[in-house]
């Protein structure tokens, strides 16, 4: 019986292989095919990304283009790098990447492109060659600057005082890099304002949580907490709220209302800042679609987006625009 | 005592051939373009890492012991990889750092276990975690990356469309081949997983063996943590999370029994071949990532179920 066994086994092993290899050369490829967009976040399950990926399927409805949305559980960079060469060998029409880490991914979205898939970034930018158009939120500069406001302005305004530190996503982040470079310009119109620490926490809200602690054991006269990721921010809010110091040591960053909302209410955050990310991941498709479809190239310096009409294009940037301000007078309209 | 344990591994073996031809023929159905070689050479440099750290971990469970530091053991070779080239050390110094970091971290565990005789499960617990904590103080979780273009091409390049990097996996897999079958060190390590006592009696120098086995171990981890380089441009403190628990599986699924004394090379690198073709093929297909972790993981519970019941019945 085991001879016979054997016999069989290796006979529809050997069969199989044939049968696979030959015939996956002859499949006929489909005659007319919808294109194929793959959005990347950096980390799937976020509600950050969560609520883009709302965005990103409602313009794909539109458009009528298949829509892959998937990403890393827990935000590893290779896996990240793993799933766009997998794309880039199935051949889908455009990679829209918002990059973890642009050192890790870039090598991918390069091999993407040699292969003829069009790579933007969203979200977050990567190194020039390696995508053809950024999809930016808003600028830096903007972004920079509307964090040291808000907490300047729930701090007393112009003469606002006391000491500020910043927690951050990790020490590669390329956005929050940028923004906190904007920051720190933006500090100087406060004299006051003391930035004493700036400190990552990996995407972990739990980390996030213990840093924040920590900075307020170690500096009790701690004024505020810039959380400037949107899992650096509720952990930084949670860790004072459990501290007691609401109202005595503010929280402001990047959140979704729907995060925040709690904190907001209880008077551990006045101001969060964000953009619409419903309108960003809706935005990334139109702009796929257009760069798919051969309308959107290099040197336009407008793309026609759905119901958001006419969105500028600042060099190799597009631009979603405004910054939103959710505090306790408007948070409750936002449901994202 | 070798060739009774040998013919049921055989068999087992040829039921994880046809478990994977099975596979094949579902991918194919599912879709054509997957199981297209060009595809399958493709994706295959996915799997050095965990290929390659599947050798060692077969011969040591095989002796009867068990390495769970080796995804720790990654990280550490790969922190001190980063920071020598932080430190603009000539690369392929940079490389020797990585490789004798793991060398380093797997004798210091088998000498805990050759020579004070501790149980292998309770010293690679205590440097699973030792390892994975200097990783990250050294590093302070900052990652390393810009590694020179020569050697990210080595990492992303192929010939004859086959991926660098497994070219080299199959001639370290061949060598140890080689010296499984053709010298005595492959009698010794059967040996030494029926009876150590025995073994030991019998003149097989089990304590040299096993030092020898988990320091192999360790030099893999960090052969391992410089392949992980090449292919991401990355070298950090979280490299290899999890990575023991993938490579035992794999193991263990490839028909190497947890208690030592059967199970080879071959079957372990099915094994391997069999969990990679599910995780890219649920990814390949679905584009979900919750959904490869499990159905990867249902899977496996099916696999060693099965491995249970056919291993009962030879016995």
């Amino acid at each position: 019986m085991k001879r016979s066994t054997f016999i069989a086994l290796l006979s529809a092993m050997s069969l199989s292989v044939m049968g696979v290899g030959p015939r996956a050369h002859t499949a006929p490829g489909p005659v007319h095919k919808k294109t194929t967009i793959a959005l990347l976040p950096k980390k799937k399950g976020l509600p950050y990304f969560t609520t883009c990926a709302k965005g990103a399927e409602e313009a794909a409805k539109e458009l009528d283009v298949e829509l892959i949305y998937d990403g890393p559980t827990d935000g590893s960079p290779e896996k990240a790098a793993s799933m766009i060469d997998r794309w880039a060998l199935k051949g889908v029409d455009v990679i829209a990447v918002s990059p973890n880490d642009p050192d890790v991914l870039g090598q991918a979205m390069k091999k993407a492109r040699a292969k003829g898939v069009k790579v933007l970034t969203w979200d977050a930018d990567a190194a020039k060659d390696t995508r053809e158009f950024l999809v930016n939120q808003a600028t830096a500069k903007d972004i920079g600057f509307a964090l040291v406001d808000a907490m300047a302005k729930d701090l007393g305004g112009e003469n606002a005082s006391g000491k500020v530190a910043i927690i951050t996503a990790t020490l590669t982040a390329a956005n929050q890099n940028e923004w906190m470079k904007h920051m720190k310009e933006r500090l100087a119109k406060y004299p006051k304002l003391e930035l004493i620490a700036t400190k990552p926490c990996n995407e972990d809200q739990r980390l996030a949580f213990s840093t924040a602690q920590d900075l307020m054991k170690a500096h009790p006269d701690l004024k505020g907490i810039f959380g400037i990721s949107s899992v650096a921010f509720p952990g930084a809010a949670e860790a004072v709220k459990q501290a007691g110091k609401s109202g005595t040591v503010l929280v402001t960053g990047l959140g979704t209302p729907n995060d925040m909302k709690a904190y907001v209410k209880d008077g551990t955050v006045k101001s969060v800042i964000l953009w619409n990310t419903v309108d960003l991941g809706y935005l990334t498709i139109h702009a796929a679609h257009a760069l798919a479809g051969g309308t959107l190239k290099p040197g336009a310096t407008e793309l026609t987006a759905g119901r958001l009409g006419t969105k500028k294009i600042d060099g190799d940037q597009i631009l979603l625009g405004d910054i939103l301000v959710f505090t306790k007078d408007n948070i409750d309209s936002f449901d994202f | 005592m070798r060739p009774a344990p040998r013919t049921n591994s055989r068999v087992y073996e040829c039921l994880l051939a046809a478990l994977m031809s099975i596979l094949l023929a579902l991918a194919w159905w599912l879709d054509p373009d997957f199981v297209a070689p060009a595809t399958q050479l493709a994706l295959s440099n996915h799997i050095v890492e965990l290929a390659l750290v599947a050798i060692p971990m077969t011969l040591i469970i095989v002796t009867g012991g068990i390495d769970l530091s080796v995804g720790s053991t990654m990280a550490l070779s790969s922190v001190v990889m980063g920071l020598a080239f932080d430190a603009g050390a000539p690369f392929p110094l940079v490389c020797i750092s990585a490789l004798l970091t793991g060398t380093l971290a797997g004798l210091l565990n088998g000498l805990f276990i050759a020579r004070l005789s501790i149980h292998p499960l309770i010293v690679t617990l205590a440097t699973l975690a030792a390892y994975r904590g200097l990783a990250e103080g050294l590093s302070k979780g900052r990652p390393f990356s810009g590694f020179p273009e020569g050697f990210l091409a080595i990492g992303s390049g192929d010939w004859l469309q086959v991926p660098i990097l497994v070219w080299l996996l199959l001639l370290l897999l061949l060598l140890s081949a080689l010296i499984i079958r053709r010298t005595t060190i492959g009698l010794w390590i059967y040996a030494a997983g029926g009876s150590q006592t025995a073994a030991h009696y019998s003149g097989v120098p089990v304590a040299q063996l096993r030092l020898a086995l988990y320091t192999l171990a360790g030099a893999a981890a960090g052969l391992a943590a410089i392949f992980f380089a090449a292919r991401f441009n990355t070298a950090k403190a979280d490299v290899g999370a999890g990575l023991e628990l993938s490579v035992i599986t794999a193991v263990v699924l490839g028909g190497t029994s947890i208690f030592g004394g059967r199970g080879t090379l071959l079957g372990a690198m099915l094994g391997v071949a069999i969990i990679h073709e599910i995780g890219q093929l649920v990814s390949w297909k679905w584009d979900q990532q919750e959904l490869v972790q499990v159905v990867t993981g249902s899977i496996l519970v099916l696999a060693v179920l099965v491995h249970n019941i056919f291993s009962r019945r030879t016995h």
